[in-house]
This record gives C-alpha cells, structure tokens and sequence, in this order.
C-alpha cells in the first residue's frame, strides 16, 4: 500500500482550535541547550510528528503547532531542554482523536 | 450541598472512569474532571482490553447492540519475523466467542466515550444525580494540599474541594511528580512510543482477508529485528470492525542510540515494517484514516512512582506506570480499569471510616498487592527483562525464520536431518550457548 510522508500524516490529525491564529505553546523547548551541549539531539529523530527539526547547520528548531501530545519528547530528553506541559483547552493547541 | 465532594478524579480514561463507575455505584459524590472535549479525545492505545474485569462494572455488556468495542479476541497469533519470511505461533478457537470475552479490541475515543456513558447513567441511577458531575474541557494545573493531605485540584482560576483525590493523569503525569511522589524528570529507560497508523477497509474485504466471522477478531503481534530496525520493541496488527490498528511499540531509550546511526525518524521506522513483505499483504488496499502515537511504560516496575498513594491521594492506571508486557500480552487498559476500582473502593472504605488519611489509603495498596494487578507485575518481572534480551529480541526471529525456511522447502534432494538443519541454522544466527542462557532465564521467569 501507499506509504503515507510525515506531513501527509499529520494532514489528517484532527488538531483543535485549528481558526485560532495564536495558539498558547504548551511546551518550551530550550533550543540553546540542544545547540550547545547536547550531543544527540535526538528530539529530532524520536518525535513522532516532526516537532524537532534540524536545519543545514544542524541547529535544532522546535514548533509546537504538530504536536500530537504523545510525551516521548519529555522522557527522550536528557539535558533538561524540554518543559512539557498540556495544551490548554481552550487557547492550546493539541489533539482530538477520532479513532485513538 | 457540601461545598466539598468526596472524590474528585483527574482524567476521564479508563482508569478514572471505572473509578468513576465504582464510585457513583456506592452513591458517592465526585467530580471527574477530563481535559479533552470528551472522554477518550485525548486516548490511544495499541490496543485489546484483556480480561473481563468490564462486565463486572458493566454486567453483559456484550448484549448491548453497540457496546463501544471494535471486536472480541478469538484469533491469536505471536510472529517472528525475518527480514522476508514469518514464523507464527497461531492460536484460533471457538471457545473465545462465549461472553464474558477473553479481549477486547478497542479505539479509544470510541470505547471510553461509551464508558463515559455507562457512568452518567449511573450518576442518574445514584442517590446523588445531582451531585457527582463529568467535567470535560478543563484541564487540572495543580493539586492543593493542606498540612500534607491533597484536599481539592486547581483548574485555572477554580479550585475544587474534596476529602480525597484519585490520579487517573495517565503516562505523562505531571501531577503525580507535581505532588512527589514520582521524579520531576523520569528517564527515558523503561519508557516507550507507540506508534501507530488506523487502516481503513470494506467491511467484508477485511473480514475475508482475516477470516473474521461476526465480532470475532485478531491480536497479531511480531517480534524480530526487520519489525524494528533493531530497536528493543516490536509490531502488532489488531482487527477493528472495518479497519486495523497497526503499529509499533518503541524503547525511548533505544531510538535515542540507535536512530542516529540509520539516519531514520520514528516514523520512518514504521514504513518500514509496514513495508515488510508479509506486513505488506496484510494490509494492501487499505486506506490510512488515522495517524497517531503515544508514550507507554515497558511493565519495568523500576520506573514505577515511589509510592501510589499519600494521604488524600491515590495513583491508578498509567499514572502509577502500571503496564505489562510479559510477552503473553500487553495489558495495561485492564490495569487500568482494575487499579481504577480499587482506587474507588478504598474510597468508599475511607468515607465509612471518615479516614482519608494515608492510613486509610494504604489499603488501596494492599488491594493492588492482593490483585492480579501487582502479583503479576512482581511474579513476571523475570519475563518483562527476558524481552527485552537481544537474542530473544533479534537472533531467534532470524533463527526460527532461517530453520523453516530449510525445513519446510522440499527440493526433490535427498534431506538432511532436521537436527542438523536447525544445527546449522543456531549456528548461523546464534550459538548454543546464548540458546541454553535465555532458555534458562526463561524457565526462571515463567
């Protein structure tokens, strides 16, 4: 069967408060920690909807707007770059799932 | 109306809804408070339901015409892959289709919503209907305690107030850390994602495909290093009523050493097996309705909170870490429900007593040492580790896959001994030795 790429994938997550133009972030990621000490940035490789995203010069950029709330960011990361919390109802953003 | 409840419960799941169930049955006040604009909005799950602890909170459910379940259990099957061939162990029988069923296969936004339901009804059916509430769409930012004892939760701008609180927060509980009782950072060595994509089919090319009869369904799950890319994990393939849930289940800790040197994300991980070729055939022409992940604990009780109760406090479901995979099944939804109940009724106890105090709330934890729940967890521990060992995880797939291969090809030459086949084949893949150290962890485990 067809092979579905990230964006396709997330292209279907049913994401609320989807007309909201600013969304509150319900994690803060500490990007000067993941540029300067951490040697694996591995956010980038283990977040299931490509929040974490390394540019040319391999420099770790964080967007909340595709998360999925799965948490694995928050137990992935060992150098203390990543505070986590829960979107808010009503001005976060975050999931609701159809099938789950 | 007392201003104060006499449980509030965070997090409408299956845990805080069985508590929720348990509680408005024994004409209890409460709050739920669920984050998600309903109950199951924010789930996911693999994922059967094991067990029957179900009809105890819903007596026959199955009678009902749509009682939130996808299909029962009555096909099981546990493959080893190779990166071409599979090797199953397949277990089918009739037995399975007499209610109370073995297992459930659930879609959580679907299932917990029916949960949901059964608990209004029982609000309805209380001493209180207008006194117990479900409150979605409110997220808990804090629990507030007095002199030591969690009285109430804070949401926003609101506190409310009761005589205990029961944690049903799930895996990333921010609460349960808030409070102490487990790390602020909890490491990434017992944690995992699962990953996993929804397939929709027609109706009947699902069911012919899978020899589906009825309600009857299949728990599918693969193990081997072609499932994973190598990381500690493995595949499952679970029947709904018109589509699948395929995924994987990943160890955090691996993905974090492993992933770089393939160049590969997690998602790209799941390609792959379902690129596998006898993945593939089982879900050719399907269309994907749904893509979705989520952390899961791997049933090491290392990474359980320090405790999973304080005065005016208890942990249930996920929140406490309580998960299993002894490789018989994954079951954590069961846990869930069962550690929900007894969370409730060491509630209903503290009420009688007028106790609320860690005293009373121990009791919670001796009915969870008394249950299956903490018995297996402890008696199967043993198992848990043997998972995760590499010859079990990534050669014997290879091995078995390599021996049937030889095994079951006829060649119109004359044929080796099968012990020299599978001589060659322990060789090839791993040695004796590594065979006789799992096979006597094994022993030791089970």
């Amino acid at each position: 069967m067809k092979l579905l790429t990230i964006s396709e994938r997330l292209g279907m997550v049913n994401y609320r408060n989807q007309g909201k133009s600013q969304a509150t972030p319900h994690i803060k990621v500490n990007t000067d920690i993941c540029n300067s000490t951490c040697q694996h940035k591995c956010t980038t490789m283990v977040c299931p909807a490509n929040c974490y995203t390394l540019d040319e010069m391999n420099k770790v950029h964080f967007q909340f707007e595709d998360c999925i709330e799965c948490g694995t960011c928050m137990f992935a990361c060992d150098q203390g770059a990543v505070k986590w919390s829960y979107p808010d109802p009503e001005n976060g953003r975050g999931v609701n799932w159809n099938f789950g | 109306m007392d201003d104060k409840f006499d449980c509030i419960i965070v997090g409408g799941g299956i845990a805080g809804l069985s508590a929720a169930l348990t509680l408005a049955k024994a004409n209890m006040r409460f709050l739920l408070i669920e984050r998600g604009e309903f109950s199951g909005a924010k789930n996911v799950s693999g994922g059967v339901l094991w067990g029957n602890d179900l009809n105890r909170l819903v007596p026959n459910y199955w009678e009902e015409e749509d009682a939130g379940f996808e299909r029962f259990i009555k096909h099981r099957r546990l493959t080893f892959a190779d990166h071409e061939s599979s090797f199953s162990l397949d277990f089918k029988s009739a037995h399975y289709e007499k209610p109370p069923y073995a297992g459930l296969v659930v879609l959580r936004s679907k299932f917990d919503n029916w949960l949901a339901g059964k608990v209004e009804e029982a609000i309805a059916a209380s001493d209180f209907p207008e006194e117990s509430f479900i409150a979605t769409n409110i997220l808990v930012e804090e629990v507030i305690k007095e002199n030591g004892k969690v009285v109430g939760i804070r949401a926003g701008e609101e506190q409310f107030f009761a005589d205990c609180v029961i944690i049903a927060e799930g895996v990333n509980n921010l609460l349960t850390r808030q409070i102490g009782l487990q790390d602020d950072y909890v490491p990434a060595d017992y944690m995992a994602t699962g990953i996993k994509e929804v397939i929709r089919f027609d109706q009947k090319v699902l069911e012919d495909r899978f020899q589906l009869k009825e309600l009857g369904g299949m728990s599918n799950e693969f193990v081997g290093a072609s499932i994973t890319n190598g990381i500690e994990g493995g595949g499952f393939l679970y029947t709904n009523r018109d589509s699948v849930s395929i995924g994987l289940v990943l160890s955090i800790k691996d993905m974090r050493e492993k992933l770089k040197k393939s160049g590969k994300s997690i998602y790209d991980v799941l390609n792959d097996f379902k690129k596998h070729p006898v993945v593939a055939e089982m879900i050719e022409g399907g269309e994907i309705v749904e893509y979705s992940a989520h952390v899961v604990s791997m049933g090491d009780m290392r990474v359980m909170p320090k405790e999973i109760y304080a005065d005016g406090v208890m942990l249930t479901g996920e929140a406490a870490n309580l998960l299993m995979n002894s490789g018989k099944a994954i079951q954590g939804m069961d846990y869930a429900m069962h550690s929900g109940i007894l969370a409730a009724e060491t509630v209903v106890e503290a009420k009688k007593a007028g106790d609320f105090s860690a005293n009373t709330m121990k009791n919670y934890r001796a009915k969870l040492e008394n249950s299956y729940v903490l018995k297996d967890l402890k008696n199967l521990q043993g198992a848990v580790h043997l998972l995760h060992d590499k010859t079990l995880m990534n050669d014997v797939p290879n091995l078995v896959c390599d021996f049937a291969k030889q095994f079951f090809t006829i060649k119109n030459e004359p044929t080796e001994p099968t012990r020299k086949l599978l001589s060659r084949s322990i060789n090839k893949h791993s040695s004796y030795m590594d065979l006789l150290k799992i096979g006597l962890k094994g022993a030791k485990a089970l």
